[in-house]
This record gives C-alpha cells, structure tokens and sequence, in this order.
C-alpha cells in the first residue's frame, strides 16, 4: 500500500535576499520552520535548511532499517544513536552524506554489526532515492 | 562558495515493529521528534517519518530554486507556495521504495506570463539538487500555477 507525506512551504522574493517557511506537514510534526538561502548557505543561526531535512530523513530510514536487519538475526538492539551528516557545496549540489551509527546490541559482534550496517545503507527507502549521491559513508560501531 | 554541512541525530530503541525513536537536527530547529514503523506506513498520528522529512527538504529545496529562476527570469515573486508530496510504495519483494515526490508550486510574480512560468518551473527543477538525485531513481513531477496574474488572465 502506498503512503504519501507532504509538506508545504511559502517563499516571499528572490533566492539572496528573500525567506521562506516550512509551513506545516501531514503529521503536524513540524511547522513554523523559517529558511532562507544565507542560513542555507553560511551560518544556520537556528535555521533548518534542505540539507538538514534530508539528514533527518536519512538517519531516521537508516536507523529504522538497521533496527529491522538486527532483529531479523536475533539480535534487536537495544539502542541506535545515529547521525547523519549532508555536505552541500552550492553551485554544485549534495556531494556527500556520512552516516555514523553507535550500537548497544546485546549478543552481535563487530563483524555482524558492521555487515548488517551496510545493509541498511544500501537498502533503506531513502538511500535508494538518494543513491546518486557521489559518495555515501558509513562509520559503525558497538558500544557498552 | 565553501561547503556546508548539515547534521541530524536519532536515537532509536528496540526492534522496528514495536521500537520508536527521535529525531533532531544540529541548528535546534526541530528536536526530538518521535517516528515509528507504524507512523510512518500507516496512520502519521502527529509523528514524522524519512518521506515527510524528506518531502520538506524537496518543497524548500524546490521553493529557493524557484524563487531563483524567477527573479533570472525578470521578476522575482511576491509570493509562493510550494508543496512536495513523497510516495513511498511497496515494491516486487516485498521492500518499500520511495517511487515518486509530487511537487505543486502556485506563484504570485507581477508582470510574468504563464509561458515564462511554466519555462522557470521546470529549470527550477533541474537546479534544485534534491530533484536531481531523486529523478535517478524515482519520479519528480513538477506543476505551476500563476496566482493573480497582471498580465490579463
């Protein structure tokens, strides 16, 4: 079954000089975010921008798959501390996402960890739609 | 123009049926927002999920290019609004794929045409990185619309 999310943003002006907002989404979750290309571009000052909203995609659908592969072993964990970091080089567009993963998994080993790790990367929903990003890392540990 | 870098940590517990977990990302905009398997297939029930997170990256990502070709174009607009809507379906073999993000944009621009319009949404498009990368693996559809147009219609 299909399922569809969306958000709606608003944009007042040009790219340099104007502001927009995330205005609201399906879930409510957000709302209210404002954006605008300095804060893109240079220093956040508070501001989310595309390429934070895509870290969180990716993180959150990374960690989501991790959590399915571990548990398909045997081995749910019981803890994923995941980041998900967008470098973004205007004028040229998304050039890396380094996703960096922490788990407490009672009973795996490093090996299986790291194996079931690169699986999520390469088969979660979001790093399919993003799988021409020229370069995709991934750094995964156990931890406790 | 040096490269930027924009963070998002989750932290997640417990197997993906029955687990949670929380997003934030590193400027403090959003924090600790919860998401779910089932929030995210089925019922949002207030919580976000990758493809709604996603969806707000592509309609801001899209609304700044617009706004770009826009003002390249002649004028830059009053005002607009765009809406991005992610389908994540179920594919052969069971495994879930994002399949398409449907982006709508209604434009408020003294002075412009709806040719010209039309001509700027899909450059926007094409410079909207988010776009580009998902165009090798799903579909982008684009639609514009002029709102309280000047130029007689």
């Amino acid at each position: 079954m299909a399922t569809d999310r969306k958000a709606d943003v608003t944009w007042q002006g040009d790219l340099m000089s104007g502001s927009g907002r995330v205005d609201s989404v399906t879930s409510g979750a957000i709302g209210g975010l404002e954006v605008s290309w300095s804060a893109r571009s240079e220093e956040p000052g508070g501001k989310t921008s595309p390429e934070e909203l895509i870290a969180a995609a990716h993180a959150t659908c990374f960690s989501m798959a991790l959590s399915n592969g571990l548990a398909q072993e045997g081995h749910a964990p019981e803890q994923l501390k995941t980041s998900a970091t967008v470098t973004f080089q205007p004028g040229e567009g998304i050039t890396k996402i380094a996703l960096d993963v922490a788990g407490r998994v009672p009973g795996m080993d490093e090996g299986a960890f790291q194996q079931a790790a690169e699986q999520a990367k390469e088969n979660c929903p979001v790093s399919k739609a993003l799988a021409s990003v020229p370069e995709i890392s991934l750094s995964a540990r156990l931890e406790g | 123009m040096p490269r930027v870098q924009r963070e998002a940590q989750v932290t997640w517990q417990g197997n993906v049926a029955r687990g949670s977990g929380t997003i934030s990302g590193a400027t403090g905009a959003f924090e600790n927002l919860p998401y779910s398997l089932a929030t995210r297939i089925e019922k949002p029930d207030g919580e976000t999920s990758p493809e709604e997170l996603l969806a707000a990256a592509h309609a801001a990502c899209y609304a700044m290019s617009l706004a770009n070709e826009l003002a390249s174009a002649g004028s830059a607009p009053e005002h607009l609004d765009v809406r991005a809507t992610v389908t994540l379906d179920e594919v052969e073999g069971g495994s879930h794929r994002i399949v398409e993000s449907e982006l709508l944009a209604r434009a408020r621009v003294t002075g412009m045409d709806e040719a010209a319009l039309q001509g700027a949404a899909v450059e926007a498009s094409a410079g909207c990185t988010l776009s580009a990368l998902i165009e090798a693996s799903a579909k982008v559809t684009v639609n514009a619309t002029l709102e309280g147009g000047t130029d007689g219609d």
